[in-house]
């Protein structure tokens, strides 16, 4: 009887990993196919691990994600990118005013996205400190 | 094992340690320190995913995460 369960969970476990690892698959070749490097499909890895489930469904649906500022509690809108692309929403959720700022090295996006999620939502007030204002070209809702 | 992410141009480079190990909590410690002290901010999540900012060096964190000075674009 336990022989006959555990040769069950075994079968299962397999399945379960095989499922794994094709997704993983999957994915890796989706990166590749977008023409992403190791270095940039590292960075997106990195930043879906610490995206929240919400903005995480929203940054794959619609290429950008949203974060609540600690300090004001204002929304910011994160757009797939490595420079101006950081946009303060109003109330109606459009946006009011674009900010610039980013880490100091190089870095890929994925990680430059992480950087600016980060200092938002815990240190908002020093984000914006050394941030550069930049009139809100890009209306996508 | 607990983890130190640095983000670097090659997306991140990843530490790996054993909290129970000493030497290697103190080399951890370290790196921290060595980081920080050149203006990396290092992070780490709670329990509920949020991410919280350290300002010293927790011996009990599972994973940091090390981004470098911002500045404006």
């Amino acid at each position: 009887m336990f022989e006959k369960s555990l040769h069950i969970a075994n079968g299962q476990l397999r399945r379960l990993l095989a499922d794994a690892s094709r997704r993983g698959q999957a994915i890796r070749r989706w990166y590749r196919e977008s023409g992403l490097n190791e270095a940039e499909m590292r960075g997106l890895r990195l930043l879906s691990e610490w995206l929240s489930p919400e903005q995480l469904a929203q940054y794959h649906a619609r290429n950008y994600f949203d974060v609540t500022g600690c300090h004001s509690g204002k929304r910011y809108r994160i757009r797939h990118g490595t420079a101006t692309n950081i946009y303060e929403l109003d109330s109606a959720g459009r946006p009011r005013v674009g900010w610039c700022f980013i880490p100091k090295n190089h870095l890929v996006a994925g990680d430059v996205m992480l950087a600016q999620k980060i200092a938002l939502e815990t240190d908002e007030s020093a984000a914006l400190r050394v941030a550069k204002k930049f009139p809100p070209t890009w209306l996508a809702q | 094992m607990a983890t130190q992410i640095v983000m670097d141009h090659n997306g991140d480079t990843r530490h790996n340690f054993d909290a129970n190990d000493a030497e290697a909590l103190l080399k951890a410690e370290q790196r921290f320190k060595e980081l920080t002290g050149a203006g990396f901010t290092a992070a780490s999540r709670t329990a509920s995913g949020e991410p919280i900012v350290r300002r010293t060096f927790d011996p009990t964190a599972e994973e940091t995460l090390f981004f470098p000075r911002l500045v404006g674009g």
